[in-house]
């Protein structure tokens, strides 16, 4: 039950950063998403078991609250986290080295999502347009980011159900 | 004869030798033996006397610097607070200049009335160039309504609920506004880009458009009122075999500070959609 409420609470609070700063702090016209950072870290996390479904329902209120079409942040929420969930079995010993190949894998694949989703709605953009101003940008802020977002839901996890350790 | 007896005689013997030693001191031949016996006891007591102020500051100092730290708290607390209250005073003199921009713009274009907004956040995608404000249908804010600052337009507004509305800004790549060169007289398009810049597109390509030429909104489309400022002309660009020139616009909106708004409240748009034949 902590759980759920810590996840729900910290969503809050990384949607009020995102929605107030973090959308104004733009490196060309790229911006990090702490959503997106907080749901792979916290999907990483061995103890964590509900992030499936916090991803759903901060993907659902993002959608309604964006306007980007087609529930496109949903889609891309539980895309990054599917990816983030078989990496996280294949690089289990190295849970900082899995962020960050999420964060890579799954910015790019969320951000070229958006960019399909944008083609189909009939937005007049092009690729390399995309990948030279939005893409790459968001990319290196969200590697920035990755590792003070991935200790943060470590340090919480952590606190909500510490590890056992063998004596 | 009894008056010049021993007694009497020693007497006045005393008195005369007084008087002699003091005529010499005040006179100063003693100077030199004064100075010889005078001069240890000064030392001495100069000894003394800084000896006995250094250990007397040593015991009174300790209470002196536990009033200086006091005074120094309380000091620092009136720093503070002082401090507190002038970010309150520079917070407020902010809002009531923004304000008071805004009033102005309102007195400049009576025509229309105004719903003033605090920007509150901003899309989350960077594709998209939206703004969310604090004022929704609870306001009178409804789908549509254009927005404009003090200095310009802003965009419209693309969705509302009833505490909050979210504003399209005339630099999203989804934005078209109908604009006149006001020197010109030309009619073009207005687009927004992916990086937030806006161009000029569909002008004629045997028109002359000079940078700096004012763009206003033409009223156009129904989406926005007539004769709304958004910014000059920088630079044109024409391409052999187009069938327009383009031109690079600056928003006189500063898109990236922006903080209040004002919704046009009384311009009904009008969606001329049904009446576009389709190809």
């Amino acid at each position: 039950m902590i759980s759920h409420l810590v996840c729900a609470l910290s969503l809050v609070v990384f949607f009020i950063l995102q929605t107030t700063i973090f959308s104004q702090a733009r490196l060309v016209a790229g911006s990090a998403d702490l959503i997106l950072l907080f749901l792979v870290a916290w999907s990483l996390q061995e103890q964590v078991k509900n992030s499936w479904l916090w991803t759903i329902v901060a993907g659902l209120l993002i959608s309604i609250l964006s306007a980007m079409p087609f529930y496109a942040p949903l889609i891309g929420y539980v895309g990054v986290v599917a990816i983030s969930k078989s990496l996280q079995r294949r690089v289990w010993r190295t849970p900082l080295f899995a962020m960050l190949i999420v964060v890579l894998l799954g910015t790019f694949f969320q951000q070229a999502l958006y960019v399909i989703v944008l083609l189909i709605s009939g937005a007049p953009i092009s690729w390399s347009q995309s990948l030279d101003s939005v893409i790459l940008p968001s990319v290196l802020l969200n590697l920035i980011f990755a590792l003070p977002i991935y200790a943060v839901a470590n340090d919480l996890a952590g606190r909500i159900s510490p590890l056992e350790v063998e004596t | 004869m009894k008056f010049l007896n021993f007694r009497n005689l020693q007497t006045i013997i005393l008195i005369v030798v007084v008087s002699g030693l003091l005529f010499l001191a005040l006179s100063g031949y003693f100077t030199p033996v004064f100075n010889l016996s005078l001069n240890p006891l000064i030392s001495l007591q100069s000894w003394l006397s800084v000896r006995y102020l250094s250990a007397r500051d040593f015991l009174t100092t300790p209470r002196d610097v536990t009033q200086l730290r006091e005074q120094n708290a309380m000091l620092e607390s009136q720093v503070t607070q002082l401090q507190t209250q002038l970010i309150v005073m520079e917070e407020r003199l902010g809002e009531a200049q923004v304000c008071f921009a805004l009033l102005d713009f309102g007195r400049t274009n009576p025509q229309y009335s105004y719903i003033a907004a605090t920007v509150i956040g901003r899309e989350i995608s960077p594709f998209l160039q939206y703004i969310i404000i604090d004022r929704g249908t609870n306001h009178g804010v409804r789908y549509g309504m254009p927005v404009v600052t003090q200095q310009g337009l802003v965009g419209r507004v693309d969705a509302v609920i009833a505490g909050a509305a979210r504003v399209k800004l005339i630099t999203d790549t989804t934005s078209v506004v109908n604009i006149r060169l006001q020197s010109a007289g030309i009619e073009a398009q207005l687009v927004g880009s992916l990086t937030g810049d806006v161009s000029l597109d569909m002008i004629p390509l045997d028109q002359v458009v000079e940078p700096g030429d004012v763009v206003l909104t033409s009223g156009l489309g129904g989406n926005f009122p007539p004769n709304v400022f958004v910014g000059q002309v920088l630079s044109t660009q024409r391409r052999d075999n187009a069938l327009f020139q383009t031109a690079t616009v600056q928003p006189i909106v500063d898109f990236e500070s922006i903080s209040a708004v004002l919704v046009v409240n009384n311009f009904q748009a009008v969606d001329i959609t049904p009446l576009i034949p389709e190809p």
